[in-house]
């Protein structure tokens, strides 16, 4: 139960409370350039969501196993080596950021040649997008969300994949949202000043503002589910004011 | 001794990824493999990239994998020119067939003074807009000057000048965007055989009464040109000209265009070199240009 309400909370953070897009700002890039149409914002939120949760699939084993102070397989590799050093701790966590750039590169690539392959009229759609995802900032910033958590041992696989994966529904929430506002905006009356990208980061602005209004359901959801009023691990950079929220 | 082991574990982690990214990649490219058309690669490589769609293809990419597929001709380009379809005849290994560039015409040659029965309009600056109110100008066929073409225009090609759009036939690459926005559609695209060709600069199919109620030199559909030339006859109240005569080229227009008593009947395009050899001896007044920029939107006034 304990562990169900724990997943919870961080599903509903990584969609809903501190959204990628729209609490953190990582991933704008896609999030204003592919946002033109609902279909194909709605196959880049897919498509990043796939990518994240490769990615953090990849990196959660390789900072659990490889990367991580005092990790399985350095002090294995050390042991077989030198029998009188065993008590010693490889820390390979300054890898961490190359190790991570290269697995999302190497997902991205996959991705890229899968929907070549299958879906060739969403490949035409995305266009100069989809290889940008490897430089997407929301999925580096997923990897490095869960390697804090793994490097304080907070989190396991499940956790990792349950952000990794509710980040990018999170993303797609934002993305889609964001379209189906600028489908609307095409036949607004927009003052000729505010046209193009000027009405599309207003508009963004205060897409971000209305997601505000999730601070704080963090620690009440926690609160239902312990009795504790304590800042619950969802509310990741907003801890206090979750108490003073309604 | 520790540094070296830490360094030997960091290359020895980065060597393991490489090794079996690339081998998931390799496999990956090997069963994901799409067939692509070399030339559509190649035939991308010399088109323009201007996306201008006045091939009717969506854009350069879609006009590629077109000719690519023998569906689409190669010179149908025309911001490309010749020498694009020459390059892309030599890559599907076709011939060019022979045709001429097209160019945008305005058919309208009144300036705002020269039409009658107008009105001050004060809307939505755009003629797609004026287009919609009645009365703005008598000569429903009329340019109505606000500029719509220019606007739309990527090569700079043509201005609203007193009130009437003129084409700058140094810079027309034919693209078709400014026929497509004209709400009145008095633009069409005609080919251009000559360095000059013969257009009627009028839209009004009415009876010349009726036409000189609103224009002081709209076609009166007097059908005096067409007694001097076959290439042009009555449609209506407004003469045609038959640009795809086998003797277009060799036709003389001089007597129609003396008799025309309207100015509908122009010729357009750069000036012929026989023209400019004539004239080189003359003397012309130096153009007067105004000094300062004023500060006046040259919007303020859609008359």
């Amino acid at each position: 139960m304990e562990l169900l309400g724990n997943l919870l909370l961080i599903a509903i953070g990584a969609a809903l409370i501190n959204n990628f897009v729209l609490t953190y700002f990582v991933g704008i890039c896609p999030f204003l350039g592919v946002s033109r149409r609902l279909d194909t914002a709605f196959g880049m939120g897919c498509a990043v969501t796939f990518v994240i949760s490769v990615a953090a699939l990849i990196s959660w084993t390789m900072t659990e196993f490889v990367l991580r102070p005092g990790a399985l397989v350095p002090g294995w590799i050390l042991n077989l080596g030198a029998r009188d050093t065993g008590a010693a701790e490889v820390d390979l966590s300054i890898l961490s950021y190359i190790v991570y750039i290269f697995v999302i590169a190497a997902s991205v690539q996959f991705v890229e040649m899968y929907v070549r392959k299958f879906y060739p009229a969403l490949y035409k759609s995305f266009g100069v997008f989809l290889p940008l995802i490897t430089t997407n900032c929301a999925i580096l910033f997923a990897c490095l969300e869960i390697m804090k958590h793994v490097n304080a041992r907070e989190w396991g696989l499940v956790e990792s994949m349950v952000l990794a994966i509710f980040g990018g529904v999170g993303f797609t929430i934002a993305i889609v949202l964001m379209a189906g506002i600028r489908e609307e905006l095409e036949l607004a009356d927009v003052p000729v000043a505010f046209r193009g990208a000027a009405i599309t980061l207003v508009v963004a602005g205060i897409l971000a503002l209305a997601f505000m209004g999730f601070t704080g359901v963090g620690a009440n959801i926690q609160k239902a589910l312990t009795g504790e009023t304590t800042a619950s691990p969802a509310d990741i950079r907003v801890e206090s004011s979750g108490e003073s929220a309604p | 001794m520790m540094i070296v082991v830490s360094v030997g574990l960091a290359a020895s982690t980065l060597f393991g990824m490489a090794v079996v990214i690339s081998y998931v990649l390799g496999w990956a490219n090997k069963a994901f493999h799409v067939e692509i058309d070399p030339r559509v690669i190649r035939i991308n490589d010399v088109l323009p990239g201007a996306h201008c769609a006045g091939c009717g293809y969506v854009g350069c990419n879609d006009y590629a994998e077109a000719v690519a597929r023998g569906e689409a001709a190669v010179n149908l380009c025309a911001p490309g020119g010749p020498a694009c379809a020459e390059a892309m005849a030599a890559i599907m290994g076709v011939e060019v067939e022979q045709t001429w560039p097209y160019r945008a015409v305005v058919h309208c040659t009144a300036r705002a003074n020269q039409r009658l029965l107008r009105t001050e309009y004060r809307g939505e600056p755009t003629c797609m807009a004026a287009n919609l109110v009645n009365d703005v100008q008598g000569c429903v066929y009329g340019c109505l000057g606000i500029g719509d073409c220019e606007r739309v225009c990527d090569y700079d090609a043509i201005h609203v000048v007193e009130g009437l759009a003129e084409v700058d036939y140094e810079k027309c690459t034919g693209c078709g965007a400014c026929v497509d926005i004209c709400p009145r559609s008095i633009i069409s695209r005609i080919p251009f055989k000559a360095e000059q060709v013969l257009v009627i600069k009028c839209s009004n199919d009415d009876f010349g009464v009726e036409v000189k109620k609103v224009c002081q030199v709209g076609c009166i559909g007097c059908k005096a040109c067409t007694r001097f030339s076959e290439l042009l006859t009555m449609a209506g109240n407004l003469p045609v000209v038959d640009y795809d005569a086998d003797d277009y080229l060799l036709a003389d227009f001089a007597a129609s265009l003396e008799k025309c008593p309207a100015e509908s009947l122009v010729f357009v395009g750069t000036p012929s070199r026989a023209d400019l050899e004539a004239t080189a001896e003359e003397e012309l007044p130096e153009r007067i240009v105004p000094e300062f920029e004023t500060t006046v939107d040259k919007t303020d006034w859609w008359g």
